[in-house]
């Protein structure tokens, strides 16, 4: 009996330690495919078309990371999740990598064994106002009526701001964000409130959009980006880099046309990034040609974004905090050396 | 010889025949109902128009994207593009003839089932029910048949809330009438265990199954074994469909008569020949109607499915409300065209159980 117990118990040991210790990467190239959390639908950002085909920006880090890891972009099986299951599919092991915007917060990365591999949008709670009303600024809205989606921390940050800035406001609560959008066109309120990256799928939404502005205050930091599972550095550091090769590719000036030629004779920098330099994919245990595949079959970050969210969409969302750091923004790539 | 001529029926008095009478008697019958008919012809007289209107006669009806809507009233192009998601989900263009398949194979089942041979009926209908949900999964997934394998994450729109429904209520259906046969037990430990099962899967909501489905039981597993999303809802359904046709089949036994029992009994009838040859076929009579109902139910419950991102008919409309291309506010098309196709279903769906419930009632009352 004794014995019995001692052969299951060893059993049940081995099992979960050879569950625990095949690392993604690995899986992932077991598999063919790498397995990608995304979002239900979120305009620009991960959304389903006619034809059942993925797009957007949270799903280009998807894109970039099978790109470098497989060398095919589209080798990706994604897992649409809503924002409660998020977590528990990456802790789970059901998805490699959670590309889903995400905001980064302490909590998050410090309590539920996850690590946040970068930023890919830097996004903040912002206002809409109707054109009619003339405003200019939030500071101007003494007294106004604001319709927020319940239950979200954009009501939280809504309070604070108005607190601190000593203005009245009379809060208006909607349960999805189409009502939220009825109650702002039917005149219920004055200002709608929701982070920046929604406020312009919600304004699009408008009857008539151009009725709409949106104001250029941020009055809350949401930094969004992919999350990978604690414990596995080999796969955050991929993870990490497809993410920063797309905006070190466009700092360095190479897009989807002009790989080729930066590859083949382009300046130092630009031969490390692409691999016919250095040991830059060597050192993330994939292969030489990672970024090369990633600027190839995504692009760089520039070009992502505004087929997804800026001028090539319906969205036409303005860099702002994503443009690269010398041009007013705050998007920043280590380099790769 | 005299033979007996009854006379000619006189007609009904003239105040009670004709439309007008009719209409008198059965919408101004009193000072009340002639209020209330009134009331009700100016709100459709406010309603009806603008609603027609906006339906039908401004509606835009060609073309395929949202460019194409320029007309004030509904946007059905929107329905028309998504049409294939709405019912097939991504599942890959070439391959939906499995689904049609599958689809098929169920009324197929159901037909048969209701044109079989009694003798017949028992032998090849039932099987075929219940190995239905794993051909069906078979079928669908493709690897262990040589087909192309599908992920069930390419699974989705109507298809998937019909197939999950069938299998779900398939399985459901002996496993339920197991718990309740369990909870009439004389033996305690036999008992208790299908009370709890039942009275745990009844008592709880549908909505908190699903998240323990999808968001707590994953973290029991060791990592690295998944078990899948759909598969894991498949069980949770069919658990919770149990637990409710249990406690429906639990009254229709304690409405058949002590007598019957007591007369299989005396027969020297074993306790499963009693079971299955005498009370099971009445219970199935008495609680037709309310296994019915339960089906139903349990149909338009597969909506739930989108708070946990499956793409049944629902979320698939959610999710094409927020395609950048299509951001114009189509909710109201969308919603009614989900709606409409439900109500179809249900619709037709007590049709077939008032008429299987004529087919069932061999009982004397007159």
């Amino acid at each position: 009996m004794k014995r019995m117990i001692s052969v299951i118990a060893t059993g049940l040991a081995l099992g979960l330690s050879f569950g625990a210790q095949a690392g993604t990467l690995e899986d992932a190239v077991k598999r063919g495919s790498v397995s990608c959390g995304v979002s239900t639908g979120l305009a620009g950002f991960s959304q389903k078309d006619e034809n059942g085909k993925w797009s957007g920006l949270d799903v280009d880090v998807c894109r970039a990371v099978a790109a470098a890891v497989l060398g095919d972009a589209d080798k990706v099986q994604y897992k649409p999740l809503t924002a409660k299951e998020r977590f528990t599919a990456l802790q789970s092991g059901e998805i490699d990598v959670l590309s889903r915007n995400t905001t980064w917060t302490h909590t998050r990365d410090t309590s539920l064994g996850l690590n946040f591999a970068g930023v890919n949008y830097y996004d903040g709670q912002g206002f809409m106002v109707s054109k009619d009303l003339g405003v200019k600024s939030a500071l101007e809205l003494d007294g106004a009526a604001v319709c927020i989606q319940a239950g979200t921390t954009t009501e939280l940050n809504l309070a604070d701001y108005f607190r601190a800035n000593g203005i009245t406001y009379k809060a208006i609560t909607f349960d999805t964000s189409d009502q939220t959008r009825a109650g702002f066109e039917s005149g219920r309120c004055d200002v709608l409130t929701s982070d920046q990256s929604q406020l312009y799928a919600l304004r699009i939404g408008l009857k008539d959009p151009s009725a709409a502005v949106v104001l250029p205050e941020v009055i809350s930091k949401e930094p969004l980006g992919p999350v990978v599972r604690q414990g596995d550095d080999a796969w955050f550091n991929i993870v990490r880099w497809s993410l920063m090769a797309m905006v070190e590719a466009e700092f360095l000036g190479i897009d989807s046309s002009s790989v080729d030629s930066a590859k083949a004779d382009g300046n130092p920098s630009q031969k490390r990034l692409m691999g016919t330099e250095g040991d830059a994919g060597e050192k993330l245990g994939i292969s030489a040609e990672w970024a090369y595949n990633i600027v190839k079959q995504v692009g760089n970050y520039s070009e992502s974004f505004e087929r997804n969210v800026g001028q090539g969409s319906p969205l036409k969302i303005a860099r702002g905090l994503n443009a690269q750091w010398n041009n007013g923004g705050i998007m920043y790539s280590s380099p790769v050396r | 010889m005299r033979t007996f001529k009854p006379l000619p029926s006189q007609p009904a008095p003239k105040e009670t025949v004709g439309a007008v009478n009719w209409i008198r008697e059965n919408f101004f019958s009193s000072v009340g109902n002639s209020l209330a008919t009134l009331a009700i012809l100016m709100l459709l007289a406010i309603i009806l128009p603008p609603a027609i209107d906006w339906l039908f006669l401004s509606a835009n009806w060609q073309g395929v994207t949202q460019a194409d809507c320029t007309k004030d009233g509904a946007c059905w192009s929107f329905v028309k593009a998504w049409s294939k998601q709405f019912f097939y989900g991504s599942y890959p263009s070439d391959e939906l003839w499995r689904i049609n398949l599958c689809l098929l194979a169920l009324v197929a089942v159901i037909i048969a089932s209701n044109v079989l041979h009694k003798d017949w009926r028992n032998k090849i209908a039932i099987p075929l029910f219940l190995a239905l949900p794993f051909i069906s999964i078979v079928i669908l997934d493709g690897r262990p048949i040589g087909l192309s394998f599908v992920s069930t994450d390419y699974w989705g729109g109507f298809s998937l809330n019909v197939l999950l429904a069938a299998a779900a209520i398939i399985i459901a259906f002996p496993l339920s009438f197991l718990w309740a046969l369990g909870r009439r037990s004389d033996m305690p430990m036999i008992r208790s265990v299908c009370v709890i099962l039942i009275e745990f899967f009844r008592g709880v909501p549908v909505l908190a199954l699903f998240f323990m489905g999808s968001v707590m039981l994953p973290l029991f597993f060791p990592e690295g074994t998944n078990v899948d999303k759909l598969l894991r809802v498949w069980i949770v359904l069919t658990l919770f469909m149990s637990g409710y046709m249990a406690e429906v089949f639990r009254g229709g036994f304690q409405a058949v008569p002590k007598g019957q029992y007591e007369a299989a009994d005396s027969l020297g009838l074993s306790f499963w020949q009693k079971t299955l040859l005498i009370i099971l076929p009445q219970v199935i009579k008495i609680s037709m109607p309310n296994i019915l109902a339960t089906f139903v139910m349990l149909f338009k419950n597969t909506t739930f499915l989108l708070i946990i991102g499956i793409f049944e008919m629902l979320s698939t409309t959610q999710t094409a409300l927020t395609n950048s291309n299509w951001l114009g506010g189509h909710a109201t098309e969308g919603y009614l065209f989900v709606a409409l196709v439900f109500w179809i279903c249900c619709f037709s769906m007590s049709m077939i159980s008032s008429s299987i419930e004529r087919k069932l009632d061999t009982s004397h009352k007159k």
